[in-house]
């Protein structure tokens, strides 16, 4: 209890740090939002101070001083207004953003987490079964699979299932003809719009699974603990599960929280190469456009995500393993 | 004995019958090496015995095909273990797993490390009765409570994990978890190597009252006869996979038939004694009287290995004066801890001192703030007038060119991608300043002097070639590349075989008495201190309690921690009434 209000303690810290860092940074950079457009104004002709205090208004300059500009900010923060987005003005940036974030938070999540799941199930499998099929067969496999670069294998899926043969859809969350909410229609669509990138998310990432579980789970065979477990006669079930398995996993814990913390930021590929209204498809499109309010939401959420990820990780490893809880 | 030959027929009350028995190691890609070839023998109920041999020897092999726990790439290639009547040897892996309850169990060498990290004592117990169903639900709290009493153990301890224990309290819950399968047959393979001086005795005296309390058969491995002696009746000597010599204790002590148990029993010899001799090495006082060095009272075989230096290389002495070292506390609210307690020692030119203590007196903390690794809280340590401490880099350089340490493990020491000629030209190169053929040249000279010769074939092999005591050699000429004036020996010899230890003891002591080296030895073990000291020192807790000459300090200790040390040097002749 004391390990997780330390945790919880120290997620605050952390988070206020990154916010704050997220406000200084800006100001450290020379010019301004202001300035950039004048310079382009200029071009054409000189600019009056008239025009300039438009723009000025336009964007939202603050008042005040750092402090003052630095209490506003905060509290703008916590109340989730981050002014209006350039790219699909007038759209708000929170709206933008919750719309976008269930498509990523399901799809490349809930995939990160089935692969997580899946990989170490199988990866305690093969170390089990060391030197069967059972071995080779999803190690070899799992390892072919991952060796392909991500987006060679969705261009892949994409033209033979999507082009070819027409079983799923090539983008979009999904079909044009539905309306998003809790109704039968766009729920069975959404769900087969899902299919082509989830699978390849989880072709791609399930290899490093098994194999760090495989790994790990083969030295802690080798643990005394496990031979000790062997001479006592416990079930073969529960010397592989409770003991071999159980402590195999906590390594690979480390590497599970930061694949959750780069769900948010990571999805940049597969939005793009589906054509999936998600985070990463946002965060595109507002680096191209140079949508500086939809930037600075979407890096406080991958920010924020990454901690977040961390601190349950964090958690759970204080739950699973007692000698972190000291 | 022959592979065909059916083999005597078993007692009537054997419990345990072997024969023939052979277990073959088949690594990939390399050829097959048996570790243990054709071995027969028979254990009666209630029988102790102890299985003895050095490193290599096939003991533990023996002792994991006897439970049934060998893993590739070992292999029981042929033979019989018939348990109770049942061939053991060929039953299918569920039988097996039956069979452990009631059966036969073992208690692992690295007691420490055969707990699961992350469950609780408690669960550990649960997972053995739900396993084999043999303790009905209501009662395995109160049977848990009460195995853990057996190996006198709080009942609290169940609620621990094994990370909060001690060594040896992880090795007295093994030995609990072992006991709660009610096996007929126990096997100790190494139970208290891994633990401290006088927990291993602690450990030793438990499981002997155990195995006569229970009254289960129990076969105790180790490498150091002088504890299977004193706790077993009966001794099994492996030697390269064979057994050869098989007798009551009594009458090995006394009349050992074999070689290599005679071998094995010359190494022993009891601190206390008046005179204390090993091959090799006559008594110090003897030596004194005849004005002598150890070498030439030696037979042959223990010649010496460094020829007389006509001045002597230490002209500085150690003067530690009144140091103390305290470590900021572990976690915060804790105490903090006081590593070493106002020691002070000199040692002078070309003189021995042992330090002497179980782990955690602070012996390698001393050894550490003299070589200038770590700084004494309080008090100073100076050599050659110049206080350790306080040293520049450069002068710091100087020190660590006449003041060399010899580690304890000799497989750690060195690394094991480069050859011998490249580990020993690295301190030569940067310590004497010679260049190529020079720099060859005394790499050929500090090999013979340590006694790995041909020098031409040591030079070139690779740590892994080399066996324990032959590694530690490479340590010792390694140490005497910068021809320092005193070297610190941090337990030279505790992981070594007992035929392997008094070769390098022997070199330790001619650097001495014909280079004039001054050597500070730290070592736990008391024997090897009475052999190649002078002066002892014995610490606990981080104090002297207690320094004199060694010959007097061991026959006549006065302090009661130097008396419990002494007591834990196992002693076979006083366990079976022998002189």
């Amino acid at each position: 209890m004391k390990y997780a209000l330390r945790k919880v303690g120290l997620l605050i810290l952390t988070l206020w740090a990154a916010i704050t860092l997220n406000f200084f940074l800006p100001r450290l950079m020379p010019g301004s939002p202001t300035d950039a457009a004048i310079a382009k104004l200029s071009q054409n002709g000189p600019v009056t101070a008239a025009t300039r205090k438009a723009i000025e208004i336009q964007l939202g300059v603050p008042d005040g001083n750092v402090l003052e500009q630095y209490l506003q900010y905060l509290k703008q923060v916590v109340t989730l207004q981050f002014g209006i987005s350039y790219t699909f003005y007038p759209q708000p940036v929170a709206e933008l953003v919750s719309q976008a974030l269930p498509y990523t938070l399901i799809l490349v999540g809930l995939v990160t987490i089935v692969a997580f799941v899946c990989g170490t199930l199988l990866g305690v499998l093969a170390a089990w079964k060391r030197g069967t099929w059972l071995d080779a067969l999803p190690t070899l496999g799992g390892s072919f699979a991952s060796a392909f670069p991500y987006f060679w294998t969705a261009l892949l899926l994409l033209f033979f299932l999507g082009y070819v043969f027409k079983i799923f859809p090539t983008s979009g969350a999904y079909g044009v003809t539905n309306t998003p909410g809790l109704n039968a229609a766009f729920l069975g669509s959404a769900a087969v719009h899902a299919v082509l990138p989830a699978v390849t998310i989880l072709i791609t990432s399930l290899g490093g699974w098994i194999l760090g579980m495989r790994n790990t789970m083969i030295s802690t065979l080798g643990d005394d603990y496990v031979t000790f477990a062997e001479a006592n006669g416990l079930k073969p079930r529960t010397v592989a599960l409770r003991y071999a398995a159980r402590n195999a996993i906590l390594p690979n814990l480390t590497s599970f929280g930061l694949a959750l913390g780069g769900v948010v930021g990571g999805s940049v590929l597969v939005e793009t190469v589906f054509g999936y209204p998600g985070i990463g498809y946002l965060l595109l499109k507002a680096v191209t456009n140079q949508d500086y309010p939809l930037m600075q939401a979407l890096f406080l959420m991958i920010t924020v995500s990454v901690l977040l990820a961390n601190f349950l990780v964090d958690i759970l490893y204080g739950v699973l393993d007692p000698r972190t809880r000291k | 004995m022959s592979t065909e030959a059916p083999g005597p027929a078993a007692p009537s009350d054997a419990l345990l019958s072997v024969r023939d028995l052979s277990v073959v190691y088949e690594p990939a890609g390399a050829d097959p090496t048996f570790a243990v070839e054709n071995v027969s023998f028979d254990l009666r109920r209630g029988e102790f015995v102890g299985l003895v041999g050095e490193s290599g020897s096939g003991k533990s092999t023996l002792g994991f095909a006897l439970t049934r726990l060998s893993k590739p790439p070992a292999r029981i290639s042929h033979g019989r273990i018939l348990f109770d009547g049942r061939d053991i040897a060929s039953i299918d892996s569920e039988a097996l797993r039956e069979q452990r309850q009631g059966g036969f169990a073992m208690v692992l060498q690295s007691g420490m490390n055969a707990l699961n990290p992350v469950r609780s004592i408690r669960n550990h117990f649960f997972d053995v009765f739900k396993a084999h169903g043999h303790v009905p639900h209501d009662r395995r709290e109160q049977r848990a409570r009460d195995l853990i009493g057996k190996v006198e153990l709080p009942a609290a301890t169940l609620d621990r994990f094994p990370g909060e224990l001690s060594g040896g309290m992880r090795q007295r819950v093994s030995i609990a978890l072992a006991l709660s399968l009610e096996p007929q047959l126990m096997v100790f393979d190494e139970p208290t190597t891994a633990l401290d001086v006088l927990v291993q005795h602690a450990v030793m005296n438990t499981i002997r009252d155990l195995q006569k309390s229970e009254g289960f058969t129990a076969v105790l491995i180790s490498h150091d006869l002088g504890i299977v002696l004193e706790a077993t009746e009966r001794v099994l000597v492996m030697h390269e996979g064979v057994i050869v010599e098989d007798g009551p204790s009594s009458q090995i002590l006394s009349n050992p038939s074999a070689d290599y148990t005679r071998m094995l029993l010359s190494h022993y010899a009891d601190p206390r004694a008046e005179i204390v001799s090993l091959p090799g090495f006559e008594d110090r006082s003897i030596r004194r009287d005849q004005g002598v060095s150890r070498s030439a009272l030696a037979s042959p075989e223990h010649a010496p290995t460094v020829v007389t230096r006509s001045i002597s290389t230490a002209q500085e002495s150690i003067v530690v004066k009144g140091v103390s070292k305290t470590y900021p506390p572990p976690r915060r609210g804790e105490q903090p801890v006081r590593a070493v307690r106002d020691v002070s020692f000199t040692l002078e030119p070309g003189q021995s001192l042992a330090l002497v203590g179980q782990s955690g007196s602070g012996k390698s903390t001393i050894a550490k703030m003299i070589t200038g690794v770590e700084k004494p809280s309080e008090g100073s340590i100076s050599f050659g007038g110049l206080d350790v401490a306080k040293l520049r880099r450069g002068q710091l350089r100087d020190l660590h060119s006449n003041v060399q340490m010899v580690f304890q493990d000799p497989y750690a020491a060195l690394n094991p991608l480069h050859t011998i000629e490249y580990t020993l030209m690295r301190p030569v190169v940067n310590f004497t300043g010679l260049k190529g053929d020079d720099a060859r040249h005394r790499v050929r000279e500090l090999l013979d002097t340590v006694g790995l010769t041909p020098v031409e074939q040591f030079a070139a092999k690779l740590p892994h070639e080399l066996s324990g005591g032959q590694r530690q050699r490479v340590v010792i000429a390694r140490a005497l590349a910068s021809d320092p004036q005193v070297i610190i020996a941090d337990e030279p010899v505790s992981m070594l075989d007992v035929s392997l230890r008094a070769g390098v003891l022997a070199l330790l002591e001619d650097l001495r008495e014909k280079w004039g080296v001054s050597l500070l030895y730290i070592t736990h073990d008391l024997l090897s201190a009475r052999l190649i000291t002078d002066n002892i020192m014995v610490l606990h807790d981080g104090a002297v309690v207690e320094r004199g000459e060694t010959a007097e300090v061991l026959q006549r200790p006065t302090d009661a921690y130097t008396v419990a040390l002494l007591d834990a040097v196992p002693n076979p002749a006083r366990a079976h009434g022998a002189t």
